[in-house]
């Protein structure tokens, strides 16, 4: 029982994390670059969010909102902090990045205040009891299924459309792609759009999952985000998918068995060394 | 351009005026006002403000207003040293104020010792402040103790079987070892003990494994942003048992976040909010007109350190120093969180007061006032 119940509360961390890796993972695919301020956009996710849905009683509607605020922020992100500097070295973006984190962790305490937000209704509080055994709370089912339906999509939407084509085309061979006729920053809007709007829909569930929403909670997913594409093999999409459930699940055994020794995400980083042993290049290197 | 050189002159003079009243006392506070514990930094500092304010209505110490210098720490020891040296050195304080973490005031406490300048720690709870030395003061109860009144209210409500959470730092095992401690004593079996981190907000895992453990009531340690969050979770998986948490439990905003979860959880803490006390009342009253907000245990301890100083003062007639420690050393100071005296070490003896969360609001449940429980550690130990 408490074996099932352990692997289902990693497979729901393990779907937030893929959400918040794929964005992550793509616009690594694209420029090389760690984007570490990817997690400011899960963080403004969760505010548009709670703020969205306390003004309108509609959840749908903060979802939306959450999705779009973060998808114009990350191309925001983009144009201004990224594109300027994306002939430097590496560690230049790498830089401006985790400045970009840290002055977007301040303005939102600025803005919203240090105690954090919470939701006025209740939205997906209820409960599914699967074999009297096994809880879920309706938020945790929709993040579950979510990932899993908007993963889905999109790589559909990857393979059988020209933009999805390109994009691909794109990351593979950037010169040939340009010489085709695809613009790169076209590419590069999308996939910021699209990985900043994932990053805020799972803002939106933790918010909800904690019923809080506090200028911290992306200080955690910056750096795992990373880890997790890491271990999926960087740049490799369906490596950070499968990095970030093995690692949900991971963490939700090792919290139990091993949290006296280990803290939480201690655990995750150990594991990611002891793969990263067996297979230097992670679990889906890309040749 | 005439009236223009009127008018800097005016403002020059007005200056100076400003500067020749300037007569004041001045009162050094070191509080978290970035970083993570920002959202306790204000919480402390408006306490520590409206005490100085209900001072200075009341007409200052000897007819001297006093004046609150007010750093941010950021709940970091790197910040509070530098911090603690500015209101000694520059500032020249005649008291400091503790309003922060454990972390800041263990940096700080020290250097107020050395310069022989009192200083009041309001809620910070680790053991080694007040072994710094003499000047030192702390209004706070200790983890260990509160951890042993934890066992005492475990046992006074019948309860054996219990598994502890404990959060990984000085707050969260300073609890867990106070309340290990006394269990024998009270007949408790600690069946569990787990750990977490403060970053963590999603205890799934956890919860799956302390359901199987079927406890009887839980012990679990944390602050406002991480137990309601747990406390949420808890309830929601379908553990019913009691669940007791402590002072930083002690804020609305951890009613507002565990919601309807909330109702049923005991805290161990020091504001006792159906207090008779007309003091307590006062200043719950005052806070809520002051902040628009109710007042928890931190704004609570942070006005009760600084009015300690300031009745100090008024004692010694506004002399700091030697004189001001010897008067706050008598004690006997009545404030919002009880009648407060210290021992030899400086710690606090007062009672801790068990407050239920009741229609979104935290009541009273009971007070633990055995002294044997409460005894705060002494010189001798």
């Amino acid at each position: 029982m408490l074996f099932v119940e352990l692997a289902a509360q990693g497979l729901v961390q393990g779907s937030i994390y893929a959400l918040i890796a794929l964005g992550l993972t793509l616009v690594y695919g694209l420029l090389r670059i760690l984007h570490v301020a990817h997690a400011a956009f899960f963080t403004l996710g969760g505010y548009v969010g709670v703020l969205v849905a306390n003004q309108t009683g509609s959840l749908a509607a903060a979802i939306f909102a959450a999705m779009m605020v973060a998808g114009v922020g990350g191309i925001l992100a983009f144009r201004l902090c990224y594109q300027p500097i994306l002939d430097q070295p590496p560690f230049v973006p790498l830089i401006a990045s985790i400045g970009l984190y840290i002055a977007a962790e301040e303005l939102f305490r600025i803005v919203f205040g240090a105690q954090g937000l919470t939701y006025r209704n209740e939205f997906l509080q209820g409960q599914v009891v699967l074999f009297d055994f096994l809880r879920f709370k309706h938020a945790e089912v929709v993040v579950m299924l979510g990932s899993a339906a908007i993963i889905g999509v999109l790589s559909l939407l990857q393979i059988r459309t020209r933009i999805g084509i390109a994009c691909q085309a794109t990351v593979s061979d950037p010169q040939m792609a340009e010489s085709f006729g695809v613009s790169r920053r076209m590419v590069g809007d999308i996939n910021f759009f699209v990985g900043s709007a994932l990053a805020a829909f799972a803002g939106v569930m933790v918010s909800l999952l904690n019923n809080l929403v506090e200028p911290t909670m992306g200080s955690v997913p910056s750096y795992k985000a990373l880890a997790i594409i890491v271990l999926g093999g960087l740049g490799s999409t369906r490596g950070a998918l499968a990095a970030s459930l093995v690692l949900g699940v991971v963490e939700s055994f090792g919290t139990v068995y091993l949290g006296q020794l280990l803290d939480r995400n201690a655990i995750a980083f150990a594991f990611l060394i002891m793969i990263l042993m067996w297979r230097p290049h992670g679990l889906f290197a890309r040749r | 351009m005439n009236s223009k050189l009127a008018v800097a002159v005016a403002a020059f003079t007005l200056h100076l005026g400003a500067t020749a009243h300037a007569a004041e006392v001045k009162i050094g506070i070191t509080v978290p006002l970035t970083g993570f514990a920002a959202a306790d930094g204000k919480s402390a500092l408006e306490g520590a403000k409206l005490a100085v304010a209900h001072a200075n209505a009341a007409g200052g110490i000897n007819g001297q207003q006093i004046q609150l210098v007010t750093y941010d720490d950021q709940a970091s020891p790197k910040e509070a040293a530098p911090a603690a040296t500015k209101l000694i050195e520059k500032d020249k304080v005649i008291a400091g104020v503790g309003g922060s973490y454990s972390a800041s005031a263990r940096a700080a406490a020290p250097l107020f010792q050395a310069a022989k300048v009192p200083y009041v720690v309001a809620y910070s709870i680790h053991p080694d402040v007040t072994l710094a030395g003499n000047y030192v003061f702390r209004t706070a109860t200790m983890g260990e103790v509160q951890g042993r009144a934890g066992a005492k209210l475990s046992s006074d409500l019948a309860k054996k079987r219990v598994v502890i959470i404990t959060l990984k730092n000085d707050f969260g095992q300073a609890l867990a070892a106070g309340y290990k401690d006394a269990a024998p004593k009270f007949g408790l079996e600690i069946i569990k003990e787990y750990e977490y981190s403060i970053q963590d907000r999603q205890f799934g895992a956890l919860i799956a494994k302390v359901k199987s453990d079927n406890p009887e009531l839980i012990y679990a340690s944390g602050y406002y942003f991480t137990a309601g969050p747990l406390v949420n979770q808890l309830r929601a998986a379908g553990v019913t048992v009691p669940i007791i948490g402590q002072e930083g439990y002690d804020s609305e905003k951890f009613i507002e976040i565990a919601g309807a979860a909330a109702e049923g959880t005991l805290v161990t803490t020091s504001l006792d909010r159906d207090s008779a006390s007309p003091v307590t009342a006062k200043f719950l009253k005052e806070f809520r007109a002051a902040t628009g907000i109710g007042a928890d245990m931190v704004a609570a301890s942070t006005y009760t350190a600084t009015s300690i100083v300031i009745e100090g003062l008024k004692q010694t007639g506004g002399k700091g120093g030697e004189a001001l420690r010897k008067a706050i050393e008598i004690g006997g100071f009545n404030t919002p969180i009880g009648t407060i005296t210290f021992n030899d070490l400086h710690e606090v003896k007062k009672d801790v007061q068990v407050q239920i969360v009741k229609d979104k609001a935290f009541r009273r449940h009971s007070v633990i006032s055995d002294p044997v429980v409460l005894a705060p550690p002494t010189k001798a130990k």
